[in-house]
């Protein structure tokens, strides 16, 4: 009976912390993920599902190794990272950061773009206008406040798990693919699966997770908590991911469409939502890029400034760090600028900004698994096996398929 | 002059000249201005570390190598010993507290120097130079070359041992210097800048290191924003302890701003006299008088003697902040006069308080704005300031410290709206200055060639009606005049109260704008007519430039009306930008306006 009780108090400790998590993860859903789900299921059918369960325990457990080192140590990965190697590859980590920060905010404003024009608003007007807000949210600091906003529309994307279902696509093909592992020998295939990876385990994300435990100051012990919260998150972000992908290869994969703009992506939540597809579509698609091109680089700043021990913070001005403010508004500003080049595809940009960051995952996982197996930094709270496995995995996997791709693409083939 | 991260990695030579391994550390002693290098440390053959006395073994250093005094065979090794740091280990790349600027860095380099064979340990290097360094040491070199061409240098950024502090206490078995000015020796006004530079954890950490009172201060001197966080983490027994040892008003600001239940908790666990007094604070609005106002005041009866009064205050001046007017109250505190402290000293101990009470006393009210009271306060010269109730019954006093604070951050309000930038005036060297103007000359030329693009894809229209192009510098020296006027509106206004309310501001706006679009469009058109060009012509361009004078005079006035948070911060950024982005809105509205009218009006 005693032993019910605290099983039961536990559990509600455990409730009482997930929401958070689960609500911050799926906000990893961004413009980018979106588009290399919807790409995947069109493209391909059921035929990466099985990708996407492998990866969800992996991505589970590199969420929580970041979160782990942010409590053991109250740094940020980008200070470890400079703390244990030294300058030169610091700044080598810096600049990968950099880049796939700055590829998937341009991502984030081709989201923007794509959602403005299925309300008829040519991206000429809707980007300037939405990084001059996203700009202002960020200098305001008062993204918290619309965050929540934003998380809830975004949170639209719940519905492809519905959507999937009023689809009634073949459950028995469906759980075949989820278990038995297919390929398609060509270069496509593989870049959309280093895309795959690179938007499910995001580098960003790490640093992000990581510097908000710190913030919080969250200790060791409440860790033991707190990490059912990240966890989750990751697990309820992943199981979204493998419904969009179900429902695109239930929806438009029979139907020949490969996705070439946003309204064809759109009519994947048809079964569900009819003509308002669509607009369901575009509210949740600009939210979530709206929010992730005010976080992302914010994230990469902090970050970059905390390596450098340079000063960092909303409330410093231009004076006090320019750095900081410097790389944010330049991030934000080019980003934006890059999408109005004249006659760009922006699904085409959604899918490139997750491939870069694929290919970018790998190294930084590298100096995550460094100082999380190195005993001065993370005493008796080192890795365990499992975490070892799927971590090596991940990385060995991660630099194949590049490999793998650089390779057909050099030889010509697919 | 030697740098750490120039010796890692040196061959270190023996007596014979043979290699006997790579340097990978030094250590120095501490407890010295400028500490002594005492050992070597190297990697031998199959990375084995070792570690030699310095003083013993070492016969010369130079760039490329060190030179050791003994043949490999007759070295004896030694161990670290608890008085010793390693430069590598210890110091380099770490997070330190630069003691003497106020500020949380990291290092980047060390800097040695070599007199009579003897190194010693400079300061750590912690501006760009040391970056640079550690990447490669032709990048420092090229930086040097090119900052001379504009006529400038990068400044070495060093800090002496003596004004280091490092932050990651599990050094702290080791004996610092005794000349070290640590954290806690710091102004409480310089530990708040600090403590606000570091992560909750590290903050956390040096608290630990200052008593209750060094901590009360520091808390009080914290930016609004940070003493909630601050005392949010600290353990609750910690915290109310903190908190009863600050001035009442300053732990009723901190307290306003945590959540009910944490406040709650704090305030059952002080004493009841100062949970009273704060909980009392709590109930006035803030940005008022009584939101200010510290409720610890001296006061005494008009018939009670000089003596009597010096007396009183000896007893009281222990709680209270300000004794320099000693107030006079009669009845329930009913305000009726003051004594300034000049007339206590200079009168006789036996005179009475009603002989030299001045009755013509200043007062304000619980419910009076906060800037008019420090404006007050300014104007009259005056220490101290009294707050009274609607009946005149003496509730407290605003303190000068706490007028001064209400100043500054109306003032940087203020400045801020104006220039999206500098608080304070420092004397900023040349590279944060070109830092700073070339962000902002980014900002602009990112939105200039947004401009372009923008006009290129237009070309079409503007192809059909070549007239549109006349107006173009016209919409955006518009665009330019239009944010000005309306930045310099909202700084008039200043307080967001005397604002008026929306409402009325978007009618009357919209209503301005009207009235510019309409003379401007019959202007353009009767230019236009005058020129020759075709009637239909003449409508579209006419229609854009009253319809993009519309658009661009409601967006400009509003947006910065928008941006302004209720208190009346928030507009960072720089009018350059404001006005740039303006005038590429407007160009925008402008082309797609003219664009559609063209589509539309055909005669």
């Amino acid at each position: 009976m005693k032993k019910l009780k605290a099983d039961k108090t536990r559990f509600l400790a455990v409730l009482a912390v997930i929401g958070p998590g689960i609500i911050a993860a799926s906000a990893g859903n961004d413009s980018g993920g979106i588009s290399t789900y919807s790409v995947a299921g069109a493209r391909y059918g059921y035929k990466m599902l099985w990708m996407m369960v492998l990866m969800t325990p992996a991505f589970v457990i590199i969420q929580e190794m970041a979160g782990r080192m942010g409590a053991v140590t109250g740094k940020g990965f980008s200070a470890l990272i400079r703390e244990r190697f030294g300058v030169r590859p610091t700044f080598l980590a810096m600049l990968l950061l950099l880049g796939s920060t700055a590829a998937t905010t341009v991502a984030e404003f081709a989201g923007v773009a794509a959602a403005m024009e299925l309300f008829g608003v040519s991206r000429l007007l809707s980007v300037p206008i939405a990084a001059a807000i996203v700009w202002l949210l960020v200098v305001r600091g008062s993204y918290r406040n619309v965050e929540k906003v934003l998380l809830a529309l975004s949170s639209v994307f719940v519905a492809y798990v519905v959507s999937a279902f009023m689809a009634k696509p073949d459950w028995m093909a469906v759980s075949q693919a989820l278990v038995v592992p297919s390929v398609v020998p060509e270069a496509g295939f593989v870049a959309l699966a280093i895309g795959l990876t690179g938007t499910t385990i995001a580098p960003w994300m790490q640093f992000l997770v990581q510097s908000n435990i710190v913030d919080k100051g969250t200790s060791i012990k409440e860790w033991r908590i707190a990490r059912f919260d990240v966890m989750a998150g990751a697990l309820v972000a992943n199981v979204v991911a493998i419904f969009i992908i179900i429902t695109t290869g239930a929806v438009l994969h029979p139907a020949g469409i490969a996705i070439t703009d946003a309204r064809q992506a759109a009519e994947a939540l048809a079964p569900l939502a009819g003509s308002y597809a669509t607009i369901l579509f575009a509210i949740g698609l600009l939210a979530a890029s709206v929010l992730s091109a005010a976080v992302l680089p914010l994230t990469a700043s902090y970050a970059i400034c905390e390596a450098f021990g340079w000063e960092s913070g909303l409330d410093r001005n231009w004076s006090e760090a320019p750095v900081f403010n410097g790389l944010y508004t330049f991030v934000i500003f080019t980003a934006a600028a890059t999408i109005l080049i004249p006659g760009l595809d922006l699904i085409a940009i959604m899918l490139v900004s997750q491939v870069v960051n694929g290919m970018m995952l790998p190294f930084l996982l590298l100096f995550m698994m460094v100082i999380i197996s190195d005993r001065r930094v993370m005493g008796r709270y080192v890795n365990g096996a499992v975490h070892n496995v799927l971590a090596w995995g991940t990385i060995v996997i991660a630099i194949s398929l590049t490999v793998l791709l650089l390779g057909m693409t050099i030889l010509g083939y697919g | 002059m030697y740098y750490l991260t120039r010796m890692l990695g040196k061959p270190v030579l023996d007596a014979a000249g043979e290699t006997v391994g790579t340097i990978s550390d030094v250590a120095i002693a501490t407890g010295e201005v400028f500490p002594r290098v005492t050992s070597l440390a190297f990697l031998g053959p199959d990375k084995t570390p070792f570690m030699l006395s310095w003083r013993k073994y070492v016969a010369e250093i130079d760039d490329e190598h060190v030179m050791l005094n003994s043949e490999r065979a007759g070295l004896r090794f030694s161990y670290l010993q608890p008085d010793e740091i390693l430069l590598h280990r210890d110091l380099l790349n770490k997070q330190i507290v630069d003691t003497q600027g106020m500020k949380v860095v990291r290092v980047n380099d060390l800097k040695l120097s070599e007199s009579r064979n003897q190194l010693r340990l400079l300061g750590a290097e912690v501006g760009i130079r040391g970056i640079l360094r550690g990447l490669a040491p032709w990048l420092e070199r090229a930086a040097e070359r090119i900052a001379r061409v504009f006529g400038t240098g990068i400044p070495e950024n060093l800090i002496a041992w003596n004004y280091m502090d490092l932050l990651d206490r599990d050094l702290s078995h080791v004996q610092l210097s005794v000349t070290h000015k640590r954290l806690h020796e710091l102004h409480p006004a310089d530990v708040a800048d600090v403590l606000e530079q570091l992560s909750a954890a590290q903050r956390a950490r040096v608290f630990e290191h200052l008593d209750n009172t060094q901590a009360a201060l520091a808390v009080a001197e914290l930016e609004d924003e940070y003493q909630a966080d601050v005392i949010d983490d600290l353990g609750s027994q910690r915290a109310s302890d903190i908190l009863e040892m600050m001035d009442p008003d300053d732990a009723a600001d901190v307290i306003g701003d945590l959540p009910y239940d944490k406040a709650e908790a704090l305030l059952r666990l002080m004493g009841v006299e100062e949970s009273g007094t704060i909980r009392r604070l709590l109930g006035y609005r803030e940005k008022t008088a009584g939101g200010i106002m510290t409720p610890e005041v001296t006061t005494v009866t008009e018939e009670m003697s000089l003596e009597q009064v010096i007396a009183h205050l000896r007893e009281e001046a222990e709680d209270t902040e300000s004794i320099y007017y000693i107030y006079v109250v009669e009845g329930d505190m009913h305000l009726t006069g003051v004594i300034s402290l000049r007339d206590l000293v200079i009168s006789e101990p036996h005179t009475l308080v009603s002989d030299i009470v001045s009755r013509d006393v200043f007062n304000v009210g619980v419910e009076d704005d906060q800037e008019d009271v420090a404006e007050l306060m300014s104007k009259y010269d005056l220490l101290a300031m009294p707050v009274v109730d609607e009946t005149g019954k003496l509730l407290g006093i605003v303190t000068v410290d706490d007028a001064l604070d209400v100043l500054e951050e109306e003032s940087a309000e203020d400045l801020a709206l104006a220039t999206g930038a500098s608080r304070s005036f420092e004397t900023s060297d040349a590279w944060s200055w070109l830092g700073r103007k070339s962000g902002w000359v980014t900002v602009w030329a990112v939105l200039g060639v947004l401009a372009s693009l923008l006009i290129s894809r237009f070309t079409n229209t503007l192809e059909s009606a070549i007239a549109l192009v006349f107006f173009i510098p016209l919409v955006i020296r518009l665009a330019e005049e239009i944010s000005s006027h309306s930045l310099a509106m909202l700084i008039e206004a200043g307080d967001p109260e005397d604002r008026p309310p929306f409402m009325r501001r978007l009618f009357v706006d919209v209503l301005v704008g009207i009235g510019l679009g309409l003379v401007s469009g019959l202007l353009a058109f009767g230019m236009l007519e005058a020129l020759g060009e075709p009637l239909d012509t003449s409508v579209v361009v006419a229609g854009s430039v009253g319809g993009t004078v519309l658009a661009t005079t409601a967006i400009g006035t509003l947006v910065p009306y928008l941006a302004l948070k209720k208190d009346g911060s928030g507009w960072r950024a720089p009018s350059v930008l404001f006005s740039t982005g303006l005038a590429v809105i407007g160009l925008a509205v402008y082309l797609l306006l003219a664009t559609y009218l063209k589509s539309t009006i055909r005669f």
